[in-house]
């Protein structure tokens, strides 16, 4: 990462921990639900998130939500947060491998990205089953670097209430975990879906996040022409473009689904009122 | 001995200002109308949204390739007017030159959110009289057609047509539609006040959640729509205008009586 990149990124955690648990908290209050539930996988982005919820609120719950893809250091590491975060009576642990079976069976599929994606979907089902019974918010993990290249499943870890990190990007929630004091070997795990085994970000996508991050941000909050990213991260041209591609692309799973217009008010497009309503 | 124009009713895909170019290249070069008239931001689509940074370079480069061909062409695009500011433009283009008109009114209601982009015309500089085989006109951008000034103003100074290139989505869907009702007597009204023809040149096809409705149109100066393209649809449309409607209208109704002393009073209120 570009010491440039790296300066502008720098954040002052203590300042960004103070302010998301505050809005966190907030948002539970302000739409009066009792607390928050959230699907903790041992990786960066759900330990992050954990702690903050955690700070957030007492009332929390976590649900592990393991399969046959998920190691098992990272089944270890979900219990160094649980344990940092004091909550040994505030999770509850699903095995979702024989609902997995069952849809695939029903699919008729053997494909790993179809099977992984019903995974993601399967565990939204379960948090917000839980979150009904506990009136809680389900809390989501991801990151904006994830969030911006579309590395999510759409209504699968994408299908949440509210995103505390998503204005962080990936490097800066490593930045956010060692202000939080997640363990180190958490926060410099290579990232994974975990979909399937052997799964990694920075394996499929090809390259690491620091230069994606740097892509983003150079690209996308300055602006930057691709030429001068070029010369700024030392990186391809062809890679450059394949992160901006992966950006566009996406678009359709971070906006509402699009309706289409019949009305002289049709939501969203000139029907549009805050969360916050009545 | 008139003007015949070309409304090129066409369905820009979003942002893709290359694909956009060829689609105009193909119409004009097939064309046979003296001057083919393209609807508001034609060569980069409507529902930009943040897309407007990304494309604007592009459709003004894409000018420089219009310029080679030999007719007067009208198409829309985003300027930039000064580094950091853009704005809603035609450009005209007679004779391998180039002038822009841009848009007054900047609609910023509904659906429209043109001011988070745009910079609005100044009428003292951008209120411009173009001269093509006898045939003097105007050119003002969809809403400018909503308000009375921009339009009566380019008459006074000399315009004989306004050609009104625009991006009317459709709302209140049923077997006639509000808008194009709407728009039949906005243009009626200009022509018959003024004495002019209007040729209101619109998008067509769905942008993002909004759709277009076409149904381009063109109102002699006696108040008549003359041709009508299709709703809904991709469609072209060729017709005459010339000086005689004009006159016909002129020679019996009060244009010719313009009070000033309205406007004083406008001005100060």
């Amino acid at each position: 990462m570009p010491g440039y990149v790296r300066q502008k990124l720098s954040l002052d955690f203590a300042e960004v921990t103070k302010y998301l648990t505050r809005r966190i908290r907030e948002y539970i209050e302000e739409s009066g639900k009792d607390g928050g539930i959230m699907g903790l996988s041992g990786g960066i982005d759900s330990s992050v998130t954990a702690i903050l919820l955690s700070k957030a609120t007492k009332n929390f719950h976590i649900l592990l939500m393991p399969s046959s893809s998920t190691t098992k250091k990272d089944m270890e590491d979900t219990m160094k947060i649980i344990q940092i975060i004091n909550a040994e009576d505030k999770y509850t642990l699903i095995n979702i491998d024989n609902i997995t079976e069952e849809f695939s069976n029903d699919v008729k599929t053997t494909d790993k990205v179809i099977i992984g994606n019903i995974k993601a979907r399967i565990r939204m089902i379960l948090l917000y089953a839980f979150a009904q019974k506990m009136n809680y918010l389900v809390v989501g993990t991801g990151d904006k670097s994830e969030i911006m290249l579309g590395y999510f499943t759409k209504y699968g870890d994408g299908g949440v209430d509210i995103l505390p990190i998503g204005d962080l990007y990936k490097t800066q929630v490593r930045m956010l975990g060692n202000y939080l004091g997640v363990p180190e070997d958490i926060v410099n795990k290579p990232p994974s879906p975990a979909l399937w085994e052997g799964q990694t970000a920075e394996g499929e996508i090809g390259l690491d996040y620091e230069t994606i991050d740097s892509i983003l941000y150079l690209r996308f909050e300055e602006m930057r022409e691709i030429e001068e990213i070029e010369e700024m991260t030392k990186t391809d041209a062809t890679k450059i473009q394949k992160i901006i591609k992966m950006v566009k692309t996406s678009q359709h799973k971070r906006l509402p689904p699009e309706i289409f217009r019949l009305s002289g008010r049709a939501i969203n497009s000139d029907w549009r009122y805050p969360r916050q309503w009545g | 001995m008139g003007l015949k124009i070309e409304l090129a009713q066409i369905r820009p895909k979003l942002g893709d200002v290359k694909l956009n170019l060829e689609k105009h290249l193909e119409i004009i070069k097939s064309s046979t109308a003296d001057c083919v008239i393209f609807p508001e931001l034609s060569l980069t689509g409507y529902i930009l949204r943040d897309l407007v940074y990304e494309v604007y370079k592009e459709s003004e480069k894409a000018i420089e390739r219009l310029l080679e061909e030999n007719r007067c062409i009208i198409v829309g695009l985003v300027k930039e007017t000064r580094p950091g500011i853009l704005r809603n433009a035609t450009a005209i283009i007679i004779n391998h030159k180039v002038d822009y008109v841009y848009k007054f009114y900047l609609p910023t209601y509904g659906l429209f959110e043109e001011r988070r982009y745009f910079q609005a015309g100044d009428p003292k500089k951008d209120l411009k009289i173009f001269e093509y085989r006898g045939i003097k006109f105007g050119v003002v951008i969809c809403e400018d057609a909503w308000h009375y000034e921009p339009i009566q103003a380019l008459t006074l100074m000399g315009a004989d047509a306004i050609f009104i290139p625009s991006a009317s989505p459709m709302r209140r869907l049923s077997a006639k539609l509000w808008i194009e009702d709407s728009w039949e007597a906005l243009l009626k009204a200009h022509s018959l006040i003024n004495g002019i023809w209007t040729a209101f040149v619109n998008n067509v096809g769905s942008q993002e959640e909004e759709f277009f409705w076409g149904g381009s149109m063109i109102v002699s100066p006696s108040g008549e729509i003359v041709t009508r393209a299709k709703l809904f649809e991709e469609d072209s449309i060729i017709t005459e205008i010339n000086l005689d409607e004009v006159r016909k209208n002129r020679f019996f109704s009060s244009f010719r009586e313009h009070n000033r002393d309205f406007y004083d009073i406008l001005r100060n209120l």
